[in-house]
């Protein structure tokens, strides 16, 4: 691919449209469970929801704020408001060249990345294949495009390992994981799950975090009644701050980073800062307690180094210490279409952020480091 | 006061010994409900309190002291003696170049929360007080060098307050509080106004609050259960100063910091890179959520820097030093933990101290815990 502007989002959420997955899946043996569009009446007011299952889901149809306007956020109650720029990969690309974006890494948007809460492994598997097909066709419209997979959790680990491989063909560059498993099956360091680290690892797929990862345990404080929504926002951030620092031990200390020593971790919309403390505390413990007697061989902040990446949109104190948490292992995001997006200006956050920065480490941080990680052939930027 | 070192360790942990309750509480009252040492039929000693076993069922929390950190005592005779005998304590202080330490319970809760989970807020009072009493007695009395710090029965916060207020006249410097009591038993979530009562008697006596990692279970992600022992444990210590994120968030978005802005919090094992990670976080998101109109005074990063600190035994300082603040970050060794830097202490000091300036190194090492402690 050419890259024009030198800066890639690594990531960002594609929106499906509302046949995405009645025009891929079952109507005779899926009937009305089918993810689909449908309306609603809530306090008299007409509304489009997804409805998955059989279950109307409680967000608003496609999650897409930096694409609506004023008042900002502002989420659309019906799908006519919805921007095709969205959800259609030819339109969408003109908001890439509006935002001075070359590519983006392709994270869920409504009706969401997981489908095994309805306890039904046999639907999880078709709704995960309609899911992968679909987003498996926006890398035909451009190259611009790196789709994730998604997993079918509840099928056997040799079912999950063939999907991925599906989907690698399919074009996507890589596959989002929960960060706690289903409370039914095993521990995500568990062995269980080696199948999927293991193709991941040798399909060159980095396995991606997301966000809180869908963490249960570990994940916040209890609520309090007495925040507005907006406080109640600002005070939950933490819960993504802190996932790369509840999941790293786990991967590393279980000996996961050990018997995939190839495998590539990304954990996305949880900022840099927290590596800091992830590389110190683990290389203390490491070291205090010697855990290579205990299997884990590698120091954990070379396991770091070679197998974890994290993901930067607003840390300017955070780039500071780029040196400190690995020049290699940060890669930009923008979060568009979502809350976090800085879309039409990102460029003004990245430079704002980026103050000072050589420009070695910039090309690094912008788009090398993703074109590296996601392994993308690519002409060299003209301008940056 | 005296310093020989130029070191105060804010973090430190002092072993209870078997008889601290049973010699304190009724037992007519309590009987087999009072916290003590059980031989277990396997020969093991451990804690019990109310029917609950306390230390993951060893006698004491010592790794740093033991043979194999990666053990922990099964019998009280295996503890060593500078876990819980204040004149052999003063000797390790010494080899590690420590001056004063601050102290911090083990079988009351590395943050003060074992006594928080009994339903029997008398019962709770009568475990917390004997605490507070032996602490002053056993270990303030034998040197000046050791700062004594209360534990608080939660609830109700009137009782808090008369708790803390009669440790205080006895000589305790700081309070342990858990930072999350609803998380303990069911109580009032701690953001709202019913806690005002603590947080008005700790500023009124110029103590400082202290909220030390692992508080709640709730905010570490479980290892997995086929895991060994040591990689349990080290995983366990990797993510218990995580917590010091969601605490300080809660304490400074539900407005405890703006409504009591003379108290004075010290996270403690926090470390330093999750000062500087909340406070960028915080501030991007208060702007961002637009907060500055829903009433609030000061942006999360002033309520810090008016108010809080952050505390380490193994981060690098310079790194943080501008953002976080020199007169913000505090210094421990995390004495006998199996996470502590003994006995390499001396040496982690100076290695974490690199490159700062020897103003800021002595705010760090000493002198904003000797102004906060009022030593």
């Amino acid at each position: 691919m050419e890259i024009k502007y030198g800066l890639i989002s690594a990531d960002s959420h594609a929106a499906f449209d509302r046949d995405a997955f009645t025009a891929r899946m079952s109507a005779s043996r899926w009937g009305e469970r089918i993810p689909q569009v449908v309306e609603i009446e809530r306090a008299g007011a007409r509304l489009d929801r997804w409805r998955v299952y059989g279950k109307i889901a409680d967000n608003s149809v496609c999650n897409c704020p930096a694409l609506m306007g004023e008042p900002f956020p502002t989420y659309p109650d019906r799908w006519e408001q919805v921007p095709k720029t969205a959800y259609d990969p030819r339109a969408r690309l003109s908001a890439l060249d509006t935002d001075g974006v070359d590519a983006e890494v392709l994270f869920p948007n409504p009706p969401g990345g997981t489908f095994f809460e309805f306890g039904d492994a046999a639907f999880e598997l078709d709704v995960v294949r309609a899911y992968n097909d679909a987003l498996g066709e926006w890398t035909r419209a451009s190259d611009r495009y790196w789709p994730l997979a998604i997993v079918p959790y509840l099928s056997p680990p040799a079912i999950i390992a063939r999907e991925i491989e599906r989907a690698r063909a399919l074009g996507h560059r890589g596959v989002n994981v929960l960060g706690q498993m289903p409370k039914s099956l095993p521990h995500l360091t568990d062995p269980y799950w080696d199948p999927l680290w293991s193709v991941c690892q040798d399909l060159a797929m980095p396995v991606h975090f997301h966000g809180s990862a869908g963490l249960r345990a570990g994940a916040s404080v209890r609520k309090w009644e007495g925040y507005t929504p907006r406080q109640a926002h600002s005070a939950s951030t933490a819960t993504s701050a802190v996932t790369p620092a509840q999941i790293i031990p786990q991967l590393i200390f279980s000996g996961v980073t050990e018997r995939f020593a190839r495998l590539k971790c990304v954990f996305a919309e949880a900022g840099i800062g927290g590596l800091n403390y992830v590389i110190a505390a683990c290389d203390h413990e490491w070291e205090s307690r010697r855990l290579w007697k205990e299997g884990i061989r590698t120091r954990p902040s070379e396991t770091i180094r070679r197998q974890m990446y994290v993901n930067f949109w607003f840390e300017a104190e955070g780039i500071k210490l780029r040196h400190h948490i690995g020049i290699d292992n940060i890669m930009w995001e923008s979060d568009f279409p979502h809350v976090a997006s800085f879309y039409p200006r990102s460029w003004e956050s990245v430079e704002r952020v980026l103050r000072g920065v050589p420009a070695e480490d910039r090309r690094k941080l912008l788009y090398e480091n993703a074109l590296r990680v996601y392994q993308i052939d690519a002409a060299p930027a003209t301008n940056h | 006061m005296q310093l020989k070192h130029g070191l105060i360790s804010v973090d430190d942990h002092v072993q209870e010994p078997p008889t601290l309750w049973t010699e304190r509480l009724s037992k007519a009252r309590w009987g087999d409900r009072i916290p003590r040492l059980e031989r277990a039929r396997d020969g093991r000693e451990r804690w019990l309190l109310d029917g609950e076993v306390l230390l993951d069922g060893h006698s004491a929390k010592a790794g740093a002291l033991m043979a194999d950190r990666n053990r922990e005592p099964e019998r009280w005779e295996e503890v060593p003696p500078a876990a819980y005998d204040p004149g052999e304590r003063l000797k390790a202080m010494d080899e590690a170049g420590i001056d004063y330490s601050v102290l911090y319970p083990t079988v009351a809760g590395l943050a003060g929360e074992t006594f928080g989970r009994l339903r029997d807020p008398e019962l709770e009072l009568a475990c917390v007080a004997a605490y507070n009493d032996w602490l002053i007695e056993e270990w303030a009395g034998a040197s000046e060098r050791f700062v004594p710090q209360c534990l608080v029965p939660l609830w109700p916060p009137e009782a808090a307050a008369r708790e803390i207020e009669r440790a205080v006249s006895r000589g305790h410097r700081g309070v342990v509080f858990p930072s999350l009591p609803m998380h303990l038993r069911p109580l009032p979530h701690i953001s709202g106004p019913e806690y005002d009562p603590v947080w008005r008697t700790c500023t009124e006596l110029n103590v400082p609050l202290c909220l030390h990692a692992g508080a709640s279970r709730e905010l570490q992600y479980e290892p997995s259960a086929n895991l060994s022992a040591a990689l349990a444990r080290a995983l366990d210590a990797v993510t218990r100063p995580v917590s010091s994120v969601f605490v300080i968030s809660l304490y400074s978005f539900s407005r405890i910091l703006l409504r009591h802005p003379r108290l004075r919090i010290v996270l403690a094992e926090s470390a330093l890179s999750w000062g500087m990670l909340y406070m960028e976080w915080a501030d991007h998101q208060f702007e961002h959520d637009g907060l500055k109109r829903e009433g609030y005074d000061l942006k999360p990063s002033e309520m810090f820097h008016r108010q809080c600190y952050f505390t380490s035994w193994f981060d690098e300082v310079a790194p943080f030093l501008e953002f976080v603040g020199a007169d913000h970050i505090l210094w421990s060794t995390k004495f006998p933990l199996a996470t502590s830097t003994w006995p390499r202490t001396r040496e982690t000091v100076e290695r974490c101290l690199k490159g700062v300036s020897p103003e800021a190194r002595a705010k760090v090492l000493w002198q904003n815990a000797a102004s906060l402690y009022r030593l």
